[in-house]
């Protein structure tokens, strides 16, 4: 799906999270959104979730209005930074949570649900957690679970939080890779949010550099390296 | 540009929460207050002054709030004892007492106040004992005291409980690598790490002794300008359809208990900025 | 959470000496504590006890059977059906509402909310009598319409909602702070609306913590004595609660009667506090801060 953020504006109480951007994400694309904290990187992405909503400004997804529609509506598979796993329900029931939450016309039987789950966890490549609860996992068995429940609903974009922030050095480089995987074999439009540009130059086609609220680069990797459009770009990177 | 009154948020349920929460809160708490304050605007500060300045509702008032501030302080202490002895010392049946410690919250205020008096009274266990010595405890004002205490004991160990339990023991050992005595420590140290927390527990200790009538009126003898506590009093003019009386008193302990609220909340407030919390 | 059996300090090594009180400064402060606390607590409470059995359990028995005992307990259960289940309502909305919202007035709400605790029971009960009672305007004309409210169950209901109003809100408001919205958002993503996002996710989450602002809520309702003596008017078999019964037999001088029904009540505090004591102990990481320790 394409993405085309148009203007977006946000407004905490007295201080701008987000001057007006504009940025085009092309369908299928892996885009990371690079920036120290509190450039606005997240607050954009809680924005193209549904999870907030803009001061001003619009949204397209695929050249249709999205600003208006609800977050239940928007389809938008989101990694939260903290996983947010249901602690409560068993691996298995979080990845099924957003099927069960679909009306009744449109929800699939229990036969098909523990197909499809059973089919994330071979994706996840842990076929053999489901009875297990999220407290009995590892942070990247947790961060992959979470992935799942958000592939679940056949999301139309991938959205992801700083999805590798809370992870060792050595896990964080096996889940890049199996992001980039499902990525490949799935080619959803995926955004992810991080603050460090490493990560965000060897698994993005694509790089989105912010700080204070606004968009200061935008290009492939190499370009950005290569080329800083701006000051603070040149030194980001160097740092 | 103005905050808005509400961020706009995707969180389904502001309106229903909202609603039941006002709703609620103004048909169970603020219209009945309103209608004392109101009653009390009819009366005109000269006429609430009249009834106020009585010399048995200054006696009842002066009666409350002097043993309030009493048992209060006695509770400051001790539950700043007991909540260091709960959380800080390992001793069989140590589970038990820190369990007990919430009675005065569990057990009903007329229930208290009939056992209290049975123990203290001339012929109880406690009483008969005080009475060899020539001394009488129930229906004086050492019998209002022990019930104040009685009802306000818990507040501030259960204040005071959760901070020494998140005392990092590297501040202590810091103090001692410096040369520092046990008790120089646990004054320079520990004690103001507490304060916050054992004020907003004296003030709640306070708030609850002032107000408290059914552990009291069993043991206080009940004697006008003597052992006649400002709640009761409220009540003896309700019984006599006095309700301009009884609204007038109303209003001076609300007046009271507040003034003594902010007091103690902007100390709270200065303590707190002082050791670099907030 | 299969690791929350232990509280902190019971994992550590033994305190270290440099750090510490000496054993005998601690023998005698744990034995002040324990004096203290045995006047103070364990003796009012067995004398409850003692007094409500001085002529043998059948007489207590029997106390509490006569008619005018079992219309006050049935009253008091059917105050606190009605009150503590309002209550919960409320503090759940409250909760909701403070913690998932950015809202301006949120202290003032929550000052407000607080503002019962603050308030004495007996003053709580004239506030009701002046805008409800027979003399004021509104409640002039419920009692001409025929749901008179002072005097009568409606306002023993009221009262005792005043005064345990704060329990529930207060306990779930730092447990749903601390808990976050990001479970909450997530199953928004996942396609789940607002009830059943409550249902599925909110609920279970805080479901220890508001039992246990239930089981206070209730113990203070059911003994509530000051606000509803003066809302009640004492009317025996009628308006005449637990506590207020309690009362009116003292005052007769029925001793193992008002003991007898003391000893109920008391017997309801102590479940209150195992219960408590329970929850405490193996949900401490679900409840707030202030109840767990």
């Amino acid at each position: 799906m394409q993405i085309e953020i148009d203007e977006i504006s946000k407004e905490f109480g007295p201080t701008a999270a987000l001057h007006p951007v504009s940025l085009s994400i092309p369908s299928g694309a892996l885009v990371a959104l690079l920036g120290p904290s509190g450039s606005g990187k997240t607050t954009l992405l809680r924005i193209l979730g549904g999870l907030e909503y803009p001061s001003s400004g619009r949204v397209m997804f695929d050249g249709r209005d999205a600003t208006g529609l609800t977050v239940q509506d928007r389809r938008a598979g989101f990694v939260f930074q903290s996983y947010a796993l249901f602690r409560h329900m068993t691996v298995f029931e979080n990845i099924a949570y957003g099927l069960r939450a679909r009306p009744r016309r449109e929800r699939p039987n229990e036969a098909e649900i523990t197909r499809r789950v059973n089919r994330l966890l071979d994706l996840i490549q842990l076929p053999e957690i489901g009875k297990r609860y999220p407290s009995q996992l590892s942070g990247g068995q947790r961060q992959r679970v979470a992935l799942a429940r958000a592939l679940a609903i056949e999301p139309r974009v991938l959205l992801l939080d700083e999805p590798f922030g809370a992870l060792d050095a050595r896990v964080r480089k096996e889940l890049r890779q199996g992001l980039r995987e499902i990525h490949d074999a799935t080619g959803l439009t995926t955004v992810f949010v991080t603050h460090d540009q490493d990560e965000a130059m060897e698994l993005a086609d694509r790089v989105v550099v912010m700080s204070m609220g606004r968009i200061e680069q935008v290009g492939r990797p190499a370009d950005i390296r290569t080329r800083p459009a701006t000051e603070f770009v040149r030194e980001f990177i160097s740092a | 540009m103005m905050r808005p009154v509400v961020n706009k948020s995707p969180m389904p349920g502001f309106g229903l929460g909202m609603g039941i929460t006002l709703t609620l809160l103004s048909l169970v708490v603020l219209l009945p207050i309103a209608a004392l304050l109101v009653k009390g605007a009819g009366l005109g500060l000269a006429g609430l002054w009249a009834v106020a300045s009585g010399e048995r509702v200054v006696a009842s008032l002066a009666l409350s709030f002097r043993l309030s501030l009493i048992a209060a302080l006695f509770n400051l202490v001790f539950g700043v004892l007991l909540a260091w002895v709960l959380s800080r010392y390992r001793f069989p049946g140590r589970r038990l007492l820190d369990a007990a410690v919430d009675l005065p919250f569990a057990l009903p205020t007329a229930v208290a106040g009939i056992a209290l008096t049975a123990l203290y009274a001339p012929n109880g266990v406690f009483g008969s004992l005080a009475k060899t010595f020539g001394a009488r405890i129930a229906y004086t004002e050492w019998g209002i005291l022990i019930a104040l205490i009685f009802v306000g004991l818990p507040f501030v160990t259960r204040t005071v409980q959760p901070v020494v339990e998140e005392i990092e023991r590297e501040v202590e050992e810091a103090s001692a690598t410096l040369g520092a005595s046990r008790l120089y420590t646990l004054r320079r140290v520990i004690m103001p790490m507490l304060a916050p927390a054992a004020l907003t527990g004296f003030a709640l200790a306070l708030a609850r002794s002032v107000g408290e009538y059914g552990s009291v009126i069993f043991i206080a003898g009940n004697i006008p300008m003597k052992t006649e506590i400002a709640p009761l009093l409220i009540v003896i003019r309700l019984e006599e359809f006095d309700y301009n009386g009884a609204a007038a008193i109303g209003i001076a302990m609300l007046t009271i208990s507040f003034t003594l609220l902010l007091a103690i909340n902007a100390v709270q407030v200065w303590t707190r900025r002082r050791i670099g919390y907030v | 959470m299969s690791d929350v059996s232990f509280t902190r300090s019971e994992v550590r090594p033994a305190y270290r000496k440099a750090a510490d009180e000496t054993p005998l400064v601690k023998a005698v402060l744990v034995l002040l504590v324990v004096a203290v606390l045995a006047v103070l607590l364990f003796a009012p409470l067995l004398a409850v006890f003692a007094e409500a059995l001085a002529d043998g359990l059948g007489a207590s028995l029997a106390a509490l059977s006569q008619p005018e005992a079992r219309s006050a307990i049935w009253l008091t259960l059917a105050v606190t059906g009605v009150a503590v289940p309002m209550n919960a309502i409320f503090g759940i909305a409250a909760a909701w509402t403070i913690t998932k919202f950015d809202f301006r007035g949120k202290a003032l709400l929550l000052t407000l909310i607080d503002l019962p605790f603050s308030v004495s029971p007996v003053v709580a009960g004239l506030c009701l009598v002046l805008l409800l009672g027979a003399n004021s305007s509104l409640g002039g004309w419920l009692v001409a319409s025929g749901v008179p409210v002072i005097f009568a169950l409606p306002g023993i209901i009221l009262a005792t909602m005043f005064v345990t109003f704060p329990f529930v809100a207060r306990e779930l408001v730092p447990v749903m702070i601390e808990q976050g919205k990001a479970e909450e958002e997530a199953a928004l993503t996942l396609g789940a609306g607002g009830w059943r996002v409550f249902r599925t996710v909110t609920l279970p989450n805080i479901r220890w913590a508001l039992l246990y602002g239930v089981l206070l809520c209730n113990a203070r309702a059911m003994g509530e004595f000051g606000a509803v003596a003066v809302v009640s008017g004492k009317i025996r078999g009628e308006t005449a609660t637990m506590p207020i019964t309690i009362e009116m037999m003292y005052n007769e001088y029925l001793s193992v009667a008002a003991f007898s029904m003391a000893a109920l009540l008391a017997l309801l505090a102590l479940v209150t506090l195992v219960l408590k004591s329970l929850l405490e102990w193996r949900y401490a990481d679900q409840l707030s801060a202030s109840a767990r320790h």
